[in-house]
């Protein structure tokens, strides 16, 4: 399963919201350092997850481009509702429940 | 900066008018990447001016200038828009118009919410129907600017973010396999749904947001309004979270003369969806890419995972 933007990338978008509009706006001293204590920990994060192996999104596209061509055999369409679920529980489990209580109904 | 935008208005804006008005101070509403909206009374008349930002939001997106036009010509039509006042070209250094502003709710969690809403929400189906059918009435020749757009541009916009999902290829491919004879081509909105419209308690106030306007098939702009994204958590209204769909398809077809079947609104409904998907992946490339660095854009990367479970689901009911 690849996905974009990755843990990474909305990592480094963090940092930046934090740094260029939240940082500055910080007149109390405490908070201030504690914000700086919260951005380090980001970059940790942020470190950690540039030593990640990059994954390998061949499958994905193989079968992007598989379908593009028209070649769609039984069964695709089953394997990719499992895959966008497998997304789903990561990026907006709540959706996912939601959708599935609403079609119970 | 603002007592600036305030002394060119002041002008720009007399001049418009007629006569020397008093302007009250602007305030900035949306400050987006693309446009900025202003709120400003001259004497007592609401106002808002539309500005342009830095960058352009989508590329197949009006200009400030065509967006006034196609404002007028469906002022014109009798379509329920803001009044159109005039078109700005250089406002403190950008274009700008100046419309309307029009009071009522547009935030769509609340119209599909907001108690003192039910009989907006009742009225909506039908309200909706008679607006758009006036929309579509407008004679291409009134705004000649306008371009077709056909169903393959969406997959040059997923080609261009250059990410595989195979969810939004299969629901491309059943678009492809299932496409209806097509309609004449029709002045379209291109953004028809909750979310782009003035509400009141008696309902519809207003269409906003011209930005997408084009030329294509009329069912298309139709289902637009009923891509499960704009039904604001309340999925079981299926046009926008406000109401059932038939009382928006009758109306429509009484008015138009069309005899638009709901299988045809099945298929665009899943042609909004598989639009919307990519769409999601066209913000978030607008932050990978630099051109505009937003967490919300970044995320609507990954929320397009909502939209592809929506084609997904669709497409198994289709089969079934």
């Amino acid at each position: 399963m690849t996905e974009r933007p990755t843990a990474q990338e909305l990592t480094e978008a963090i940092q930046e919201f934090l740094g260029g509009e939240i940082l500055p706006t910080l007149t109390d001293h405490r908070l201030r350092f504690r914000m700086l204590v919260a951005m380090n920990a980001l970059s940790i994060v942020y470190r950690e997850l540039a030593a990640l192996p990059l994954e390998d999104d061949t499958e994905q596209r193989e079968l992007a481009a598989r379908i593009r061509a028209g070649d769609v055999p039984t069964g695709t369409l089953r394997h990719v509702k499992a895959d966008v679920e497998a997304r789903l529980r990561i990026a907006s489990p709540r959706y996912l429940e939601a959708y599935r209580e609403a079609a119970a109904e | 900066m603002i007592a600036e935008m305030r002394e060119s208005l002041q002008s720009l804006l007399s001049e418009m008018l007629g006569r020397e008005v008093e302007l009250t101070e602007p305030v900035l509403l949306a400050g987006g990447a693309s446009k900025e909206a202003w709120a400003v009374d001259a004497d007592g008349e609401p106002l808002l001016v539309r500005r342009a930002a830095g960058s352009v939001i989508h590329r197949h997106t009006l200009s400030l200038a065509n967006e006034f036009a196609v404002i007028e010509a469906a002022h014109e039509a009798g379509v329920k828009v803001p009044r159109p006042y005039g078109y700005i070209p250089d406002l403190e250094g950008r274009e700008a118009f100046v419309m309307e502003r029009l009071e009522g709710d547009t935030i769509g969690r609340r119209i599909v919410q907001k108690e003192e809403l039910a009989a907006a929400r009742d009225a909506l189906p039908v309200q909706m129907a008679e607006e758009l059918a006036k929309i579509h009435a407008i004679s291409p020749e009134r705004v000649p600017f306008l371009s077709d757009t056909r169903l393959e541009r969406m997959v040059e916009e997923l080609d261009d973010v250059g990410e595989p999902h195979p969810a939004i290829e299969l629901g491309l491919w059943w678009l492809r396999e299932n496409r209806p004879p097509s309609c004449p081509a029709v002045v379209a909105h291109g953004d028809y749904r909750i979310g782009n419209l003035v509400i009141r308690e008696e309902g519809l106030a207003g269409v906003l947001d011209w930005e997408f306007a084009h030329l294509d098939d009329p069912v298309r702009d139709m289902a637009f309004a009923l891509v499960r994204a704009w039904r604001f958590g309340v999925p079981e209204k299926r046009l926008g979270g406000v109401g059932p769909v038939e009382p928006y398809l009758d109306r429509y077809n009484e008015l138009s003369g069309l005899d638009v079947h709901p299988e045809e609104l099945d298929y665009w409904e899943l042609a909004g969806n598989v639009g919307w998907a990519i769409g999601c992946l066209t913000q978030m490339q607008r932050h990978l890419s630099g051109q505009d660095r937003s967490v919300e854009l970044a995320t609507l990367g990954r929320l397009g995972a909502e939209v592809e479970y929506e084609i997904v689901n669709l497409l198994e009911r289709f089969a079934a």
